[in-house]
């Protein structure tokens, strides 16, 4: 009993609200009557037994209130649960949209990541190969000038014969590193675009997810029915007249079985 | 502002959705006016014990699934012979207590099948054995009434006629699990001449085929619940379509065993009494129109879907009645249910609300 009374004063408290005084003299009031909780249960109590009182007697009266008090309880807890596992889906709702948020904000940062990658791969290459150019050929120009101050052989020939073997040199090196640097490079745009493919299917799997969790949601709120309004018999319907008859006949015997007549 | 929000959310202003039910001792089948049609197995389980709960994570178990794991389960057939197993009376035992239950939790899961709104009203017509006591109408009326805003209750064979607009000078038969139910027509709502009611139907069917496959095939061991998936899928009488060779173990192992003749001869028992059904509501019928009624002849109910039944009871009617037609209806597992579902919908407004 004393169990009863504590799930009845919960359900006073859930259903009442809190506010301050201060509100209360905003609003104009000056007094207020204060009604004990203890008192509003005993009231509730005395208001069922008095109801009860009147319709029913002895032990008839107390079954019902047992029973009444038993249902009351259960619907209570069957309220909690569904609240429960409204929460619930709730926040495994908020918890996949934020996963799919965080995925879609990391999957556009590495997007971002490759493009500027990819473009400055091609850009570096191509102003490297100009500084190491007008490097060499200041070099190979100081040595062909140091070599004809004291030879008879032409300086622009020795100067050419040089720089062409240098060339040579230089463009078989060039060809190997650059082959060494587009191998690292491919394998940072082929680990960019795993890692891009992966976020995605990630994405995908995370999207699914949620959709599921709405679909859960949904499940609670049915499938509406084709009819907005009680619709009765069509009088185009070629039988109206008797099926008319057989509808009343139907509702007299259901009239009279759930004792309404 | 949560306050005003339950309210609008409890408001049934977004439409009405009927419901036709037909609560039958094998399965409950349901047509809402949102386009759903559901079946299950009139069967509900209940956990044996704290682990059982625990493992299968349900208060309750319904149909195929509540089968499935019976050994975990305390099951019940809340349906015998077409009706509560309920009498209502106040000596009633805990087994009655607990079948009792067991239909309130059916009838619950058949209109949560529907996919109701929360946000509609619900009006629901169920289909019930003409045969069913006052009692056993109650339990089904206050049963239903937790889940709808009104109901009503409708003899089984009419609803199915209803269904088809076919009002006038028809015989239904409705071959269900636990009875047969046949059924007069003549415009006006059928009274107790204009019924009869036997206890061969499908459950007899199952226990017959048991009883011959025990004395033909040696050794194979079976279940009820087999020898029912056996008929269901080879039922016939007359010419067979199909040799029926069906695996059962014996002693452990999957062993072939043609059943042809055996599901003939147990199907076969139905056509006797059906028979006599129409013999005798054909004679006593006003003269004039015995021959119209003799060539509308309905078959319904999950139990005339044996192949050859309908061309069997013709052939039978034309020997010992001169002649007769026999149709077969189109959804024998929902011709109950689309029926009452019509019932439903034809139901004037006002009607409904005093039952509210």
């Amino acid at each position: 009993m004393s169990g009863f009374k504590e799930t009845l004063k919960d359900a006073v408290r859930q259903m009442s609200f809190r506010t301050s005084l201060d509100t209360l003299k905003k609003k104009g009031v000056q007094q207020v009557n204060v009604l004990g909780i203890d008192r509003i249960i005993a009231l509730i109590e005395a208001a069922v037994h008095r109801s009860l009182k009147s319709h029913l007697v002895g032990v008839e009266r107390e079954a019902v209130a047992d029973a009444t008090k038993a249902e009351f309880l259960r619907l209570l807890r069957t309220n909690e649960d569904l609240q429960r596992q409204k929460t619930e889906v709730e926040r495994q709702k908020e918890r996949v949209e934020d996963e799919v948020d965080s995925l879609r904000r990391e999957l556009f940062v590495q997007q971002h990541a490759l493009e500027l990658k990819l473009e400055q791969g091609s850009l570096s290459t191509a102003n490297r190969y100009e500084g190491e150019n007008a490097e060499i050929a200041k070099k190979v120009g100081e040595v062909i000038r140091s070599l004809a101050g004291g030879g008879n052989l032409p300086i622009s020939i020795a100067e050419e014969k040089v720089m062409e073997l240098v060339m040579n040199v230089i463009d078989g090196e060039r060809k190997a590193a650059d082959e060494a640097r587009r191998a690292l490079h491919d394998r940072e745009v082929d680990n960019l675009q795993r890692r891009i493919k992966k976020l995605s299917s990630t994405l995908e799997q995370t999207e699914g997810r949620l959709q599921a969790v709405a679909a859960m949601k949904n499940i609670d709120s049915g499938i509406s029915s084709l009819y907005r309004e009680v619709q009765g018999l069509s009088l185009a319907d070629a039988q109206s007249g008797k099926k008319k008859e057989l509808m009343a006949e139907i509702f007299k015997a259901n009239l009279k079985l759930q004792k309404k007549g | 502002m949560s306050d005003t929000k339950t309210t609008e959310e409890t408001k049934k202003d977004h439409g009405v959705l009927y419901i036709g039910m037909d609560l039958g001792t094998s399965r409950t089948s349901v047509s809402a006016s949102n386009g759903v049609r559901e079946t299950v197995y009139s069967m509900v389980g209940y956990p044996k014990d704290v682990v059982s709960m625990k493992l299968l994570k349900k208060d309750v178990l319904f149909g195929k699934e509540a089968l499935e794991k019976r050994l975990s389960l305390k099951l019940y057939k809340p349906l015998e012979k077409g009706v509560l197993k309920y009498t209502g009376d106040a000596t009633m035992d805990a087994e009655a207590k607990a079948n009792l239950k067991a239909a309130q939790d059916l009838i619950g899961e058949a209109i949560r099948m529907a996919k109701p709104r929360k946000d509609e009203l619900i009006y629901c017509v169920i289909g019930a054995p003409a045969e069913a006591s006052v009692k056993n109408r109650e339990a089904i009326i206050e049963a239903a009434r937790a889940h709808v805003d009104s109901v009503m209750l409708c003899s089984e064979p009419f609803s199915v006629a209803y269904g088809l607009d076919w009002l006038e000078d028809v015989l239904v038969i409705d071959i269900g699990a636990g009875t047969t139910d046949l059924c007069r027509m003549h415009g006006t709502m059928p009274e107790e001449a204009d019924q009869v009611m036997f206890e061969i139907a499908g459950d007899a069917v199952d226990a017959e085929l048991a009883r011959q496959i025990e004395k033909t095939c040696p050794g194979a061991q079976f279940t009820i619940h087999m020898v029912k998936d056996v008929k269901e899928r080879y039922g016939f009488v007359g010419d067979a379509p199909e040799r029926c060779i069906v695996d059962l173990p014996v002693n452990g192992k999957p062993t072939p065993f043609d059943l042809t003749d055996q599901i003939r001869s147990a199907c076969s028992i139905l056509i006797e009494p059906i028979l006599e059904g129409i013999h005798k509501l054909i004679a006593s019928f006003d003269p004039q129109f015995q021959t119209k009624l003799k060539n509308r002849v309905l078959l319904a109910g999950g139990g005339s879907m044996v192949k050859g039944l309908d061309s069997a009871v013709e052939k039978a009617m034309k020997e010992r009645l001169g002649g007769g037609k026999v149709i077969r209806i189109e959804e024998p597992i929902y011709g109950g249910a689309n029926g009452a579902l019509k019932i439903a919908h034809d139901m004037p407004a006002d009607f409904w609300e005093q039952l509210k």
